[in-house]
């Protein structure tokens, strides 16, 4: 359904989206996650033609946006990350000023905007203008505009940010619907959580570059067993390192440095609890002094920190 | 096309809750409109009062008449007559302190009555309109009724003037005159001589159109009302891609131009809501023949449209909103000023009014003007109905182009 080869785009200097190429089928939901700035949006507005990449191609269902963007639109549907909603039309003149943007009409249009409401939760507020509505409600209508036209490829930006979690949970149910009908949907997060309840298969970007790709649990299988474990402190330059290699070679051998800081450490390794006063000793010899510990099971979050080095989220 | 109504009726909705707007739109022209008709009128809205100076240098009873009929009635309430002599009068009108002079010749009541020509000189003040224009009617007519009566009955008037007046005319005599003028009337039927007398009126000077001062201001405070409604409307470019409803509208295919087109319908339809509004007003108070209410909403429509168009590829060619409202409110106001929406083209110097009237809204006003003076309904000619439509096209176009290159983008 999607194809995106070689994508390019910069912002004069900045290379925002470097050269990825994915691949999402239909009838699937394909999670693209990164952090801030990882290029995210970047990639969905080239995919929705609102931006023109530098170099690249994007294909939605055959059609190449730039070359025939008329009939890859038709196909799309975008919920895009901002609110994109009239705040003083009703709800139901929103869903039914954009079907007919769509070239829905009459009986189709009227019974799609009333399932459409229903779906997400806002049948007695139909009346109502959104700027009477809460943040989670407008997110909701928001979701709903991009996808009163049935498109068969939804790109959803970051659709939960702001969002309780009921409100979060209802978004959840619209994605699965529109998956069962056969929607190909592209979700962009940095909520790990959310990527591995909902989607299919993952990209993980950050800074423009595709870091990691597979499914759920392909991605998994990459981490091992491992354990994370992140000290915080005052740790001294070379001495930590050095410590932190002793215990290595003296039978720590899957323990492996992530990232080391003035005052942080990541390292991983199996069964981290049990070496826990082994490594603190180390450090404490070599004049380090640890203030906090947080270990933490293996998940996909995780994943991107020792892909990565840092955090997904700050 | 179902995007193209689709979009009128959601711009239609969504302005409908901005009274406040709406009858801001309304009451700037208004308020405007009822300043300038106010000062125009005298103090108070009372009508115009001026001064009428007679030189009366026949002193007979009959030009004693017509210097007397100025301040009879209605007339006197709007005109003060003063008897002054030659040098005071011209000293008068030169200062611009008096409204008209009415010089009587000596002779003039002999010449009367010898059926010789004879000549009133009237001067009128150049710098008032109504005042002037009403004392020459009243002089023509006063001139027109005499010369009639002296076709008709100058024998008669003769009979008296040289009749005894001391003591009262017998029976005989006055049935004698009223069957003599009773014989005229009849025989006269549909007389018609030229007039052996003439009115010398001293022209003021060309360009001073003979139609209601404050008529002229009609069209000006129209444009007003179109003006601000215009400007107003087209920042919601602007709220519209602050709303990101533009950027979704990218997404969907190929739409941009029901979607402007609408836009503008919609805005066409508001603008001649708030100008006809004030343009009824103006026809109730001037007592303008409603059969060039169609005509003049038309041209007021269509004007609408491409003011907005205009304004509103102004907005999209400025960097921010901030910008775009600065760059149209700095045009606006020179624009009205130009155009004649606080003074009549006929109050400003030819050449400030030549310029004007090449100004977007002075070319409106200008033609609107001809429609509602003119002898005809649908006055305008057809080049200018032309431009206003190109020009509103070409707007949009400007428009789609900007929305296009990336104004709906961020
Ligand atoms: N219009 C622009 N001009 C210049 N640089 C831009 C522009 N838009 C985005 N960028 C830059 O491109 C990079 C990617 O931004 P993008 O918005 O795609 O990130 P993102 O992954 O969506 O982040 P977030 O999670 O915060 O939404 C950032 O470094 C950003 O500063
Ligand atoms: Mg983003």
């Amino acid at each position: 359904m999607l194809v995106i080869s070689n994508l390019l785009k910069q912002y004069g200097d900045l290379v925002a989206v470097d050269d990825i190429s994915l691949r999402a089928e239909k009838g699937t939901v394909f999670g693209l996650l990164g952090p801030n700035g990882a290029g995210k949006s970047t990639m969905i507005n080239c995919i929705s033609g609102l931006l023109r990449p530098t170099s690249g191609s994007v294909s939605v269902g055959g059609f190449d946006i730039v070359d025939d963007p008329t009939d890859a639109k038709k196909l799309l549907g975008v919920v895009p990350q901002e609110l994109a909603l009239y705040e003083d039309l009703s709800a139901i003149d929103n869903l039914r000023y954009w079907g007919k943007a769509y070239g829905m009409r009459g009986e189709d249009l009227a019974s799609r905007a009333k399932e459409v409401l229903g779906n997400i939760g806002l049948a007695d507020r139909s009346k109502d203008l959104p700027k009477t509505f809460s943040g989670g409600m407008k997110r909701r209508l928001n979701f709903a505009c991009g996808i009163m036209h049935r498109p068969h490829l939804i790109l959803l930006d970051e659709p939960t940010a702001g969002v309780d979690p009921q409100s979060r949970q209802r978004l959840f149910d619209m994605v699965e619907a529109e998956r069962r009908h056969g929607a190909c949907i592209l979700y962009t997060t940095h909520y790990m959580a959310e990527a591995e309840q909902l989607c299919d298969s993952l990209a993980i970007i950050d800074h423009g570059k595709l870091i990691a790709q597979g499914t759920v649990a392909e991605l998994r299988a990459k981490l091992g067993a491992r354990d994370v474990l992140q000290l915080s402190g005052a740790f001294p330059g070379d001495s930590s390192q050095q410590a932190i290699q002793k215990l290595v070679n003296n039978g720590l051998s899957d323990l492996e440095l992530i990232a080391q800081e003035e005052q942080n450490i990541t390292m991983t390794l199996s069964d981290a609890s049990q070496h826990l006063p082994a490594i603190f000793a180390a450090l404490a010899e070599v004049g380090g002094n640890v203030s906090e510990t947080s270990l933490r099971r293996p998940n996909l979050e995780t994943l991107f920190l020792l892909l990565t080095g840092k955090e997904l989220r700050e | 096309m179902s995007l193209f109504l689709a979009s009128t009726r959601k711009d239609l909705a969504r302005w409908r809750q901005d009274t406040n707007a709406l009858l801001l739109f309304l009451a700037i022209p208004l308020l405007i409109g009822g300043l300038i008709t106010v000062l125009m009128s005298g103090s108070g809205g009372a009508k115009p009062h001026g001064t009428v100076l007679i030189v009366d240098q026949d002193d007979t009873f009959l030009s004693g008449v017509i210097a007397g009929a100025f301040g009879q009635g209605e007339l006197g309430e709007l005109l003060t007559v003063k008897k002054v002599t030659v040098e005071d009068g011209m000293a008068n009108m030169d200062a611009g302190e008096a409204s008209g002079l009415l010089i009587i010749p000596k002779g003039f009541t002999d010449a009367f009555f010898d059926k010789q020509p004879v000549t009133l000189i009237l001067k009128t003040n150049p710098a008032q309109t109504i005042l002037p224009g009403i004392i020459s009617d009243v002089t023509e007519i006063l001139l027109d009724a005499g010369f009639y009566a002296q076709q008709l009955f100058g024998e008669d008037i003769a009979t008296i003037r040289d009749g005894n007046l001391e003591g009262l005319p017998d029976d005989v005599f006055v049935s004698a005159i009223a069957v003599s003028i009773q014989h005229k009337i009849e025989a006269s039927g549909s007389l018609l001589f030229p007039p052996a007398m003439d009115i010398d009126i001293v022209p003021p000077p060309p360009e001073q159109p003979r139609i209601p001062y404050a008529l002229l201001f009609l069209p000006g405070v129209i444009l007003l009302a179109l003006m601000f409604a215009a400007n107003g409307l087209a920042s919601d470019y602007w709220e519209e891609r602050e709303h990101g409803t533009l950027r979704r509208l990218v997404y969907a295919p190929g739409q941009l131009t029901a979607f402007l087109a609408g836009k503008a319908l919609a805005a066409g339809l508001v603008i001649t809501l708030i100008g006809g509004v004030t343009l009824v007003i103006g026809f109730l108070y001037h007592g303008i023949a409603w059969s060039k209410l169609p005509s003049s909403l038309a041209w007021i429509a269509i004007s609408g449209v491409a003011l907005f168009s205009w304004f509103g590829a102004l907005q999209m060619l400025a960097g921010n909103r901030r910008s775009g409202n600065l760059i149209t409110s700095m045009l606006l106001f020179p624009l009205l000023m130009a155009g004649g929406s606080f003074f009549p083209f006929a109050a400003l110097p030819d050449w400030i009014a030549a310029l004007g009237r090449r100004t977007p809204n002075g070319f409106i006003a200008d033609r609107l003007t001809t429609e509602i003076t003119s002898a005809t309904t649908w006055a305008i000619d057809i080049q200018s109905w032309l431009i206003v439509s190109t020009m509103a096209v070409l707007g949009l176009a400007l428009c789609a182009w900007r929305l296009q290159t990336g104004f709906a983008r961020n």
